[in-house]
């Protein structure tokens, strides 16, 4: 099977077309899909107008799916979504716009320091999926940028020295940077602190790429602000304006993206209009790092 | 000798010559480096070998001298120098390279963070004057930013939401940034937030500049997370290559910028193995630009 990927970028992301996603696809699709992530990392599906149930479907094709239950600091009962969704918008689950001082609002804003998908799981996410349903008309573009490509641009010796690194993430790091601190201790203890390696491998192209997020507080074995100065170093460097692809949203855009090979985040955007994005979050299947242990 | 500026930056930054900063300045001379300060917001000064009493006349020229806070911090038999000269370096009072988890080393690592020397002070700085003794065989370079050409950039609409925003400052703020929050109590009331306005006008030239620094922890009326988000992005628009330049220092250097149009920061070196031994001179600011919050 033949799909057809258009470039967005020069060092990654396509536009893929011809494809239903709303459909069940053969395997042979499937495959094909996998094979241009592991090429391009992001894929943009135009004009996908899926229930929230095609979205499952779709999202299914290509792992089990992350459920967003027990992490952050959304409670069963106050979700507008399915519980395998991650309600990346600025609703209640009534539909009306979060207010300015809104705590899932300020703990949402999170997303616009960037980040990889779920770093702070032990075993991380593979794909996200994020499907547009209402865009802002301006700002609120997601930008990736390309950790493969920033980790072939270091020099040798930084290559050398961070290749053995085990970096701690916790959301609770990510939080704090934005002085959002006023977590309950049940949402502290969902937030415990995991270990991933700082270099990876991808098991589909064999690039090594950057495991950067701002979950991360640490490095284990160095003095945090020592760690905390370096990961933001390399944060930058791995952001540089030629690894970054931003992406403007249209209605019905279906985003797709490897938290193995990019980082994201969101841009600004006027919080009086309303943005409803629902992400699928595909599982990973391994660890990158020997957790500590209990 | 006559002085020479020759700007070696689009926007900003020049190298000064034909001046020996070691003797006494005409006031001519003085009023020349002002001017440079006004048009290009940092002057370099190359082969300058200075005593600290000399730095310290030198700086002088430009106003009231004013301690560093990292010096305040530190008790008066392990400082390296008074109390007016700042201690840029990596090495303790026995002149011993630091060890990595010095907290003296780990609270300095702030300096890696964009920021403007002294706005976790009411009044701020003016000038900064650093000096550069000892310096690694790599790395360690400190970058500038230009918060003027940085503003003139911004989109109108941002200009106008920025316009009368109030931030607030505080050491504590970067430092907790990088996790550091070994701040002794007796130091608490300095550490406390002062206000500024997030737009800052030159007195001299009446041009426009954000008044960044990693030290701001919010917006007064601003819900924290949401000023802190604002503020990293109006950092990220303010540090772009075209407005920043890259200091790569020699021996003898004498680096002077103006702290309310600029931002810096210094870059990683090898700080285990290689000494770098830099003394800075701080211009007390002299007005509050921002009503501060009434003590509770």
């Amino acid at each position: 099977m033949r799909i057809e990927i258009t470039p967005l970028h020069p060092v990654f992301a396509g536009e893929c077309s011809g494809i239903d996603t709303t459909r069940p696809l053969p395997h042979a699709t499937v495959a094909a899909i996998e094979a241009a992530m592991d090429r391009h990392a992001v894929l943009v599906f135009r004009d996908q107008h899926l229930t929230d149930d095609q979205q499952l479907a779709f999202s299914q094709a290509f792992g089990e799916l992350e459920f967003t239950h027990g992490t952050g600091i959304s409670k069963p009962g106050e979700q507008r979504l399915h519980p395998a969704f991650a309600d990346v918008s600025n609703l209640d689950k009534d539909n009306n716009i979060l207010a300015r001082d809104n705590r899932r609002r300020l703990y949402s804003l999170g997303n616009m320091l960037w980040h990889s998908d779920s770093s702070f799981k032990p075993v991380p996410a593979k794909y996200s999926i994020l499907s547009g349903r209402v865009v802002a008309t301006t700002g609120g573009e997601t930008e990736f940028a390309d950790m493969r490509a920033a980790y072939d641009a270091l020099d040798d010796a930084t290559k050398a020295e961070i290749e053995p690194l085990v970096c701690e993430h916790s959301l609770i790091y990510s939080r704090e940077v934005m002085g959002f601190d006023d977590l309950t201790e049940a949402e502290r203890a969902t937030m415990h602190p995991v270990r991933q390696a700082l270099v990876r491998t991808h098991p589909g192209s064999g690039r090594k790429s950057l495991y950067l997020a701002s979950h991360i507080g640490t490095i284990i074995g160095w003095p945090i602000p020592e760690a905390r100065a370096f990961i933001r170093d390399l944060t930058e460097h791995a952001t540089q304006r030629r690894f970054v692809y931003a992406h403007h949203w249209r209605p019905f855009d279906l985003l797709m993206w490897d938290n193995r090979a990019t980082m994201h985040r969101v841009r600004r955007y006027d919080g009086s209009q309303v943005r409803d994005m629902r992400r699928t979050t595909v599982a990973g299947t391994v660890p990158t790092a020997v957790q500590a242990a209990e | 000798m006559t002085i020479a500026i020759h700007p070696i930056h689009p926007g900003f930054v020049a190298e000064v010559s034909g001046i020996d900063l070691a003797h006494p300045l005409s006031r001519d001379a003085v009023a020349a480096i002002e001017t440079g300060m006004d048009r290009y917001a940092v002057l370099v000064f190359h082969d300058q070998p200075l005593t600290d009493d000399q730095q310290m006349a030198f700086s002088r020229n430009f106003g009231e001298l004013e301690a560093t806070l990292a010096g305040e911090m530190t008790r008066p038999e392990e400082r390296r120098m008074v109390n007016e000269l700042g201690d840029i370096s990596n090495i303790d009072h026995r002149n011993r390279i630091r060890a990595r988890d010095d907290a003296r080393r780990l609270y300095a690592l702030g300096n890696r963070l964009w920021h403007t020397d002294a706005s976790f002070r009411a009044t701020g700085a003016i000038y900064s004057l650093l000096s550069a003794r000892v310096i690694p065989s790599a790395g360690g370079n400190t970058e500038f930013a230009d918060m003027r050409a940085a503003y003139d950039a911004l989109a109108d609409a941002t200009k106008r939401e920025i316009e009368d925003l109030i931030c607030e400052h505080s050491i504590a703020f970067s430092r907790a940034e990088l996790g550091f929050t070994d701040f002794a109590e007796a130091h608490r009331a300095k550490i406390a937030p002062v206000r500024h306005r997030l737009v800052s006008t030159h007195p001299v030239t009446g041009r426009k500049s954000l008044y960044l620094a990693s030290h701001i922890g919010g917006i007064v009326g601003w819900p924290v997370p949401e000023a802190r988000a604002f503020i990293r992005d109006l950092m990220e628009h303010a540090t772009q290559p075209q407005f920043v330049h890259a200091h790569v220092w020699r021996v003898n250097d004498l680096v002077m910028w103006d702290n309310r149009t600029t931002m810096h920061r210094a870059r990683r070196y090898d700080d285990m193995n290689q000494v770098r031994d830099m003394r800075r001179t701080t211009i007390r600011g002299t007005c509050t630009d921002a009503e501060q919050a009434v003590a509770a």
